[in-house]
C-alpha cells in the first residue's frame, strides 16, 4: 500500500515531471480548443518526439495530453459554437447560447469544476476497479482477448461513420497492415515483396501520423477562410453554491463517463451524449430550458467525458484493448517504451500503474489551474489564421516521422498514408478503425493461433468453447449484435418496438 | 439501404481501387502458406484479407447504385487546388528533408506554404515562417533534443559554438 502511494507521487515531487504534466496538459488544452486539430493528432505526433525518451517522462506528457485534449474542446464550444472536439459536441448545445447571453464566462468556469469533478471521479474508478479487472482478466482464454479485440474494432467501426461495412473494411485494412513484415512466430515472410525493410512492418507511428495529422490537415485545408467571433468574456470562477448545486448530477453523469469510457470501442463523445440525455431526463425544472442555456446541460457532458478518460484506462492497461483512437495510439506508444499493457502489467509493474494513476490526478488538477486562467490568451490562439497552423501541422508531422527512427521510408508511408487517409475521410470511411485494426493485429493473430493449436485445429471444437464458456460466450453475442444490429430486418423489429413504447405512453 | 444515397465525384473510382488492393492482398496472403493449417503464418492475413475483398464489394456494389450528387465536381469538391497543392508541397519537403538539412526545408516549405495559402503577401510570410520555425527549433531541437536531418547547415558546430560561449562566461 506504502508502495503504492510512493509511485502515485512519483511525478508530483520531480519538478521535472511536474513540468511535462503541466505542458502537456497546457498543450492539450489548446490543441482540443483549436476546431480541426484533434487530441487524436496532438497525441499522435507528439507521442513519436517522445520516442527517445524515458518512459515516465514520455508517460507524463502523453497522460497531459489526454486530459487537457478532451477539456479543451469544450471552450471553443462555448465561446464559438464549434465545438474543438467531438468529446464537446454536446456542450455546445448549451454552452453557447450562454456565451451569447454574455455568460461565458460563467459557463466556461463550470464546465472547468466539472469536468474536474468527472476527472477525478474517473480516475478514482480507475485505481479501485483496475486491480480487479486484470485479477479478472488473468483467467481470459486465448479466445476471449481475439474476440474482444474483434469487438472493440467493431464497436469503433459501427459506432463513429455511416455505414458499419465501411467501418469493418477499415479495420480489416488496419488489421492487415499490422501483419505486414516477419511473422512473430514463425519468422516467415509476409506482404514483404522481398524488401528487407519491410521485415519490420510498416511503421505504426507512420501510419497514425498519416491518418490523424496529415490526412485531418488536408481537410482543414477546405475550410480555409472561416474566421472566428469574438465573445466578451466575465466573471470565470463559479461560486461554490453553484458547485454545490449540481453536484448531485455531476455524480450521476460522472458514473455515466467512466462506464461508458470503459466500454471498447465507446469514449468521450458518445458519454458526452448519454449525459446529456441523461441531465435532460432528470432534470425537472431547469431555470433556463435545455438548449436556450442550461447549466446542467452544460454539468453533463463536461463531467461525462473526462471521467471517460479514467474508464478508458481500464480496458487499455488491464486488458491491452484500446477503446478508440486515442487509447489505441497510447497503447502504441506504451509498446514504443517496452511496457505490455494487459492484465501481467499490474503484475508485473504495479509501479507503472500508479505512476500513471498520479500523473492523470495531477493533470487533472492543472486542466483546473489552466481552465480558470488565461482566457484571454485563449481566444488570441483560437483567432490563430489557419493558413499558419496547417503548414505547421504538417512539418510537426513530417519530422515526428522522421524523428521516430530516423528514416526517410517512414516519412514517405506516413504521406502514404495522410493521402489515403485523406480519401477515406471524404469519402465517409472511418479512420478510427484502422489504426485499432494496426494495433490490435499481432494480439488476434497470436490470440486465434493460440486458441486454434490448443483445440487442435479443429474449429467445431473452438466453437464449442466458445459457447460452453459464459465469458467467451458474451463476447461472441456481442460480436454476432453488432451485425444483426445492421440488417433490415432488425431495423424494422426496433421501429415496431419503439412505435409500441410511443403508443403505450400516449 | 438509402434510396436518395447519392455518391460522391471519384468515390466509384476510389471503391474499385479499394477493391483491387483487397484483391491483391488475398493473393498475395494466399501465397504465404497456402491451404496449409488454421493455424499457419497465412491463416490471419487471408481472413483478414477476404474481408477486405468481400466488405470493399459491397461498397463499391452500393456505391455504382447511389446516383451522383449534383453540383458537385472533383477538383472542387474533393481534391480542391489548395489541398492538391499542399500534398505536392509536402512530398518535395520530404524528398528535400535529407540532403538540404531540416533548417533550410522547413523554412521554404512553411514560406512558401504560409505565402499561397494566405494571401498576404512576402512580408507577411517571411516574418510568421521564421517565427514558427524558430519555436518548433526552440521546442523540438533544443528543448526536446528531437535529431533531424542536418543537411547544408553545420547545426551542431554552431550549438556547440553557443554552448562554449555560454559555458565559458560560468
Amino acid at each position: 500500500m506504502l508502495e503504492a502511494l510512493q509511485y502515485f507521487t512519483t511525478s508530483w515531487f520531480d519538478p521535472s515531471l511536474l513540468l511535462l504534466v503541466a505542458l502537456g496538459t497546457f498543450a492539450g488544452i489548446y490543441v482540443g480548443a483549436i476546431p480541426g486539430l484533434s487530441v487524436t493528432m496532438a497525441v499522435s505526433i507528439l507521442i513519436s518526439f517522445t520516442f527517445s525518451w524515458e518512459v515516465h517522462s514520455a508517460l507524463c506528457l502523453i497522460v497531459g495530453i489526454y486530459m487537457g485534449g478532451v477539456y479543451g474542446g469544450s471552450r471553443t464550444a462555448i465561446l464559438l459554437n464549434i465545438p474543438g472536439a467531438p468529446s464537446a459536441i454536446a456542450t455546445a448545445f448549451d454552452g453557447y447560447p450562454l456565451a451569447q447571453k454574455g455568460q461565458a464566462g460563467e459557463a466556461i468556469g463550470v464546465s472547468t469544476v466539472m469536468s474536474a469533478v468527472g476527472g477525478f471521479l474517473g480516475i478514482f474508478v480507475l485505481a479501485v476497479a483496475a486491480p480487479l479487472v486484470s485479477e479478472f482478466a488473468l483467467t481470459f482464454q486465448p479466445r476471449d482477448y481475439m474476440l474482444l479485440a474483434i469487438l472493440g474494432i467493431l464497436l469503433v467501426g459501427s459506432l463513429s461513420g455511416e455505414s458499419l461495412v465501411k467501418g469493418i473494411f477499415a479495420g480489416a485494412l488496419g488489421l492487415l497492415i499490422g501483419s505486414v513484415g516477419l511473422d512473430p512466430l514463425t519468422a516467415q515472410e509476409r506482404f514483404t515483396f522481398g524488401v528487407v525493410e519491410l521485415w519490420g512492418g510498416i511503421s505504426f507511428i507512420a501510419v497514425m501520423i498519416g491518418m490523424f495529422g496529415v490526412a485531418e490537415a488536408l481537410i482543414q485545408l477546405r475550410h480555409i477562410d472561416k474566421t472566428a467571433v469574438k465573445q466578451k468574456i466575465g466573471r470565470i470562477i463559479p461560486s461554490w453554491a453553484a458547485v454545490r448545486k449540481y453536484l448531485p448530477l455531476s455524480l450521476q453523469t460522472s458514473s455515466i463517463g467512466v462506464i461508458i469510457g470503459a466500454l471498447p470501442g465507446t469514449g468521450g463523445d458518445i458519454a458526452a451524449l448519454m449525459a446529456y440525455d441523461h441531465a435532460k431526463r432528470v432534470t425537472k425544472n431547469p431555470e433556463v430550458p435545455f438548449g436556450e442555456g442550461a447549466k446542467e446541460g452544460l454539468v453533463a457532458p463536461e463531467t461525462a467525458n473526462n471521467a471517460a478518460v479514467g474508464g478508458a484506462f481500464i480496458p487499455m492497461i488491464t486488458l491491452g484493448i484500446p477503446g478508440d483512437a486515442v487509447t489505441a495510439i497510447i497503447i502504441g506508444a506504451l509498446y514504443i517504451h517496452g511496457l505490455n499493457p494487459g492484465p501481467m502489467l499490474m503484475i508485473d509493474q504495479p509501479d507503472m500503474f500508479w505512476f500513471i494513476v498520479g500523473a492523470l490526478v495531477l493533470a487533472n488538477i492543472f486542466m483546473l489551474i489552466f481552465g480558470l486562467t488565461g482566457i484571454r490568451i485563449f481566444v488570441k490562439i483560437v483567432e490563430l489564421p489557419r493558413a499558419m497552423l496547417i503548414p505547421l501541422i504538417l512539418m510537426l508531422s513530417i519530422v515526428g516521422a522522421f524523428a521516430v527512427n530516423n528514416s526517410i521510408t517512414d516519412v514517405y508511408w506516413m504521406l502514404g498514408f495522410g493521402v489515403l487517409g485523406y480519401f477515406m475521410k471524404l469519402y465517409g470511411y472511418q479512420v478510427g478503425p484502422v489504426i485499432l485494426g494496426v494495433i490490435l493485429s499481432r494480439l488476434i493473430d497470436e490470440n486465434w493461433r493460440r486458441a486454434i493449436i490448443s483445440e487442435r485445429e479443429s474449429l467445431w471444437d473452438l466453437f464449442m468453447g466458445i459457447v460452453t464458456s459464459p465469458l467467451s460466450l458474451v463476447l461472441f453475442i456481442a460480436v454476432v449484435l453488432i451485425f444483426v444490429s445492421q440488417t433490415p430486418l432488425w431495423v424494422r423489429m426496433k421501429r415496431r418496438i419503439f412505435a409500441t413504447d410511443k403508443e403505450a405512453q400516449e | 439501404m438509402n434510396k436518395d444515397m447519392t455518391r460522391k465525384p471519384g468515390e466509384v473510382f476510389f471503391a474499385l481501387f479499394l477493391s483491387l488492393v483487397s484483391l491483391g492482398a488475398v493473393w498475395k496472403a494466399y501465397g504465404i502458406a497456402g491451404f496449409e493449417a488454421l493455424s499457419s503464418p497465412g491463416a490471419f492475413p487471408m481472413t483478414v484479407s477476404a474481408i477486405m475483398v468481400i466488405s470493399s464489394l459491397i461498397i463499391a456494389v452500393k456505391t455504382l447504385r447511389a446516383k451522383p450528387a449534383q453540383d458537385t465536381s472533383f477538383f472542387k469538391d474533393i481534391l480542391p487546388p489548395a489541398a492538391a497543392m499542399m500534398t505536392v508541397f509536402i512530398l518535395l519537403y520530404a524528398i528535400a528533408l535529407k540532403p538540404l538539412g531540416f533548417l533550410p526545408t522547413s523554412q521554404l516549405f512553411l514560406f512558401v506554404s504560409v505565402l499561397v495559402l494566405s494571401r498576404r503577401g512576402v512580408w507577411f510570410s517571411a516574418w510568421v515562417s521564421v517565427l514558427c520555425l524558430a519555436t518548433v527549433y526552440v521546442i523540438f531541437r533544443l528543448v526536446f533534443s528531437v535529431l533531424m536531418p542536418e543537411g547544408v547547415v553545420p547545426e551542431r558546430e554552431i550549438i556547440a559554438f553557443f554552448a562554449n560561449l555560454f559555458g565559458g562566461e560560468k
